[in-house]
């Protein structure tokens, strides 16, 4: 059945949104995955990045199923009912990253607002199985805000990751219309939290570019986030998912992006990573290593 | 060995794609790896690279055109140059 579409519903996009997509190669992480009842991000999420990833055998874990509590409208991971943790997910995963045999994971997961400690202690969990079987590897966990709770956060951060990143998303006028059940303060407190809690411990954040934020939003976004003492920092244009979701208002030069990037290493972090499709967990393991 | 090439599932929920662009044309040499074409979706161009190496025999799809997934969207014919 061929049907002609409307291209025209689809906002005229820049050039350098193309990305390379190899069969093959997703082909055979989405089959580990099922095999094992793994999420990634890269699929539930539709990260553009998933044809380069998948071919250089990484991916990000989602654990705590696949429904999210909340309902943050650029996202496009599903909301409503969530499903019972899967008590076998952390030996699962552990076992997907020997397979894969990575030096670097990223595990993320949904909001899990309806669990007593928003499912910190399965994070734990999972790290400290990953590190039993894969004592090399270094772990960066993309958490959730946990609604603030430190009892939940220490959990996380009592397990020794390398890296803890949570994502800020977007600048702070935006958070009601675009992460309606967020805070921006809350999030900038939990980094400003684990970095006090452990030193150690690398923190991250991330933001979305092209909601119609300003670069002066941009640059409070980003000197909050060195004041809470975060180390790394992503941004990337931001990428409507459906047409459900909130509408891409502009797509941000090359330039702009290089701004940032300048900017933000003069403001003093250690790694910064801005280009259109940069996504937190983008080439993760390479801003461990060159931070 | 001929080898069909089908339109792609990229996301989950997935069920046509655009071609938004052909990088080859039919009687053309296919390295594996070199891009076919281009599939448009909401977020970006994805460009879809060739598993195998041979001539692209049989196209069945035009610029714009809306193909289900996993239809056949071409025939490549493998073997060494």
């Amino acid at each position: 059945m061929i049907v002609m579409k409307d291209r025209d519903k689809m906002k005229k996009k820049p050039d350098w949104l193309k990305v390379n997509y190899d069969i093959e190669s997703v082909m055979e992480i989405n089959e580990l995955m099922n095999k094992l009842g793994l999420k990634t991000v890269c699929n539930e999420a539709g990260c553009p990045n998933l044809g380069e990833c998948y071919k250089n055998q990484t991916a990000t874990f989602m654990i705590l199923g696949n429904i999210c509590t909340r309902n943050c409208r650029f996202c496009k991971v599903e909301t409503g009912h969530v499903e019972p943790i899967d008590p076998a997910e952390p030996s699962h995963l552990a076992e997907a990253v020997k397979t894969l045999g990575l030096k670097h994971v990223v595990i993320t997961s949904v909001t899990r607002d309806d669990l007593p400690d928003g499912g910190a202690g399965h994070f734990a969990r999972t790290i400290r199985t990953v590190k039993l079987l894969n004592p090399e590897v270094t772990i960066e966990v993309l958490i959730p805000d946990f609604q603030g709770n430190h009892a939940s956060l220490d959990l996380v951060v009592e397990a020794e990751p390398d890296v803890i990143n949570h994502n800020i998303e977007t600048v702070r006028k935006f958070y009601s219309e675009v992460r309606p059940e967020a805070d921006y303060d809350r999030s900038i407190a939990l980094l400003s939290y684990v970095k006090q809690k452990a030193p150690s411990i690398l923190t991250k954040t991330g933001m979305m570019v092209g909601l119609g934020e300003t670069e002066a939003d941009v640059l409070e976004v980003m000197d909050d986030c060195r004041k809470s003492g975060c180390d790394i920092f992503t941004i990337g244009q931001y990428l409507r998912p459906s047409e459900k979701h909130i509408e891409v208002k502009d797509y941000v030069s090359l330039e702009t992006f290089s701004r940032f990037k300048k900017l933000g290493e003069e403001m003093g972090f250690s790694y910064i990573a801005s280009e259109p499709l940069v996504r937190s967990s983008y080439q993760a393991e390479k801003a461990l290593r060159e931070r | 060995m001929k080898k069909n090439i089908n339109m792609p599932k990229l996301s989950e929920e997935m069920v046509t794609g655009i071609l938004a662009a052909w990088n080859k044309e039919r009687g053309d040499w296919i390295e594996k790896g070199d891009v076919l074409f281009e599939i448009e979706t909401e977020k970006v161009a994805s460009q879809v690279e060739s598993s195998v190496s041979g001539v692209l025999e049989e196209v069945f799809f035009e610029n714009g055109d809306q193909i289900m997934v996993d239809q056949v969207v071409a025939v490549i014919d493998c073997h060494e140059r």
